[in-house]
């Protein structure tokens, strides 16, 4: 169950605000896998919080996923103990940004697909550049469990559950052609952490830099 | 919960019966016999660990799994064009359609994968008319509701079977990494299989289900691992299957067909040429026949 609302939401966006730096390791792709929780985790206390989703299967599945995702953070923190880069109190979220991606329910629903597909993506792509054994298989645990997220939200939406062409995020030609031998509507292909960083940059919801040689 | 059940279907026999049917366990243990590969790599966090499957065993084993599913997904199509199925809403049709031709699409692309390894895809073969009666213990093609139960049994394992491989592509190093990119591209389309036939089972079937795994019964393969330092008893968290137990729960669907189904096709055998039980240059055993 949630709780109150996450400390992300209630974090002050100061002159101080913690860079973000990632590392091109096992370490660096777990703390940058918790960022992208922690916005999922975010996200979705303030969409139920909004008021905008007034039916029952809607604020089911988005309170199912709200939770999904703040277990992710738990169990993310608790893998990297002390290699853990920030606390969720140390992420600032721009609340104007926040707010104009809840303005209504399509908005919503579209804006929960986003941060789902980018998911998979990130998760996918950073899924080869881990040596950890445990760790891939983990993210493997976690990745289709946000696949199911992405899918049932664009269900919501009578959208296809897998991305049609006009619907990826990151186009063909940008994709990095060595990471992703196939590529199309049956396929979930691998993101750059820098190409994910740039989605994420595009919603506009965290003040924080973020820099490193993983999202370089 | 996940974890009351975890409790309760400790050991992975009890939780195959109690999906499948008791006759299962037979060929598990038969299967446990015939496997020459060893067991899988404990999921441990040593550095040290080596694959126990080759690339080329994993690809020739996706495509395998490949094979089926988009045969499955065929007849099902089949079956909507004025068969037993004629009768199912549009929308569940487009997505039938649409997922099978994902699944094609990962044969093509999976066989092209397999040359370039030196292997043979159409030496990867399914019978001509698979048991699917296997899977529900009767014809899966007949109506909607055991339609879309069994293309969820057979989506969700998908999505176990490739997790499954991860770790073995990990460890293969360099020689693993174009088939583990290819694997991952894969692995969360299943899953997005998966949550649209769950989806559609809760509704239009008015099911007690969600595009994610809530409890362990739902699911054919073992969802729940103790000694693992992943907590597949959450849900939000999704479970794999090693080959060994995915063969054994795929091999009464890969024993022949000897006697005819109401979905039984011939003309089926376009999809794979070189159909023939004796030239699969695969490790897999032969189909355990008769225990249907």
């Amino acid at each position: 169950m949630l709780v109150g609302m996450p400390e992300i939401l209630m974090a002050q966006g100061g002159s101080n605000l913690k860079t973000l730096t990632f590392s091109a390791d096992d370490n660096g792709i777990l703390n940058f896998a918790l960022l992208l929780e922690e916005l999922e985790a975010a996200f979705y206390p303030a969409v139920l919080k909004s008021g905008k989703i007034t039916n029952s299967k809607e604020i089911d599945y988005l309170t199912a996923l709200g939770n999904h995702e703040a277990t992710h953070v738990r169990f993310l923190r608790g893998v990297l103990g002390t290699n853990t880069l920030f606390e969720t109190k140390d992420l600032s979220l721009n609340q104007s940004g926040l707010n104009a991606l809840l303005s209504d329910r399509t908005k919503i629903l579209n804006t929960a697909v986003t941060l789902e597909d980018l998911g998979v993506h990130a998760y996918n792509g950073a899924g080869p550049s881990l040596t950890n054994p445990t760790y891939i298989l983990a993210a493997g645990s976690i990745v289709s469990v946000e696949a199911r997220h992405a899918a049932g939200v664009r269900a919501l939406l009578d959208r296809p559950s897998t991305e049609t062409v006009s619907d990826r995020l990151v186009k063909d030609a940008d994709l990095n052609a060595s990471m992703n031998p196939f590529m199309g509507r049956a396929y979930d292909e691998l993101y750059t952490p820098k190409q994910v960083i740039s989605a994420v940059g595009s919603l506009n919801i965290l003040n924080n830099p973020i820099n490193g040689s993983l999202v370089a | 919960m996940k974890y009351f059940l975890d409790s309760i279907f400790k050991a992975p026999f009890r939780t195959l019966g109690k999906t499948l049917g008791i006759a299962l366990v037979v060929p598990l243990f038969l299967l446990s016999q015939l496997l020459t590969s060893s067991l899988p790599a404990a999921y441990a966090q040593s550095s040290s660990q080596s694959p126990t499957l080759s690339p080329r065993q994993v690809v020739e084993y996706a495509l395998t799994l490949e094979k089926l599913e988009a045969d499955f997904y065929r007849r099902a199509v089949r079956a909507t064009q004025g068969g037993s199925l004629a009768g199912v809403p549009e929308m569940a049709k487009s997505i039938l359609v649409s997922y099978g031709q994902d699944e094609a699409q990962h044969v093509t692309d999976l066989s092209a994968v397999l040359l370039t390894l030196g292997g043979n895809p159409d030496g990867v073969t399914i019978p001509a008319n698979p048991n699917y009666n296997a899977i529900l213990k009767r014809d899966p093609f007949a109506n909607p509701t055991d339609l879309l139960m069994a293309g969820q049994y057979v989506e969700d394992l998908g999505v176990a079977a490739y997790k499954g491989q991860v770790q073995n592509l990990l460890l293969a190093g360099e020689a693993g990494k174009v088939v583990l990119a290819g694997a991952l591209e894969i692995h969360s389309v299943e899953a997005r299989h998966a949550a649209g036939i769950r989806f559609l089972r809760q509704t239009l079937l008015k099911a007690d289900v969600r595009p994610w795994v809530r409890n362990a019964s739902e699911v054919i393969y073992q969802e729940n691992r103790d000694n693992s330092p992943i907590p597949f008893s959450n849900e939000a968290f999704d479970g794999y299957a090693t080959r060994e137990e995915v063969l054994a729960l795929v091999s009464p669907i890969l024993t022949a067909q000897t006697s005819s189904v109401s979905q039984s096709d011939t003309s089926n055998n376009q999809s794979n040429p070189s159909n023939n039980q004796s030239e699969n240059p695969t490790s897999f055993p032969a189909p355990v026949q008769g225990l249907w």
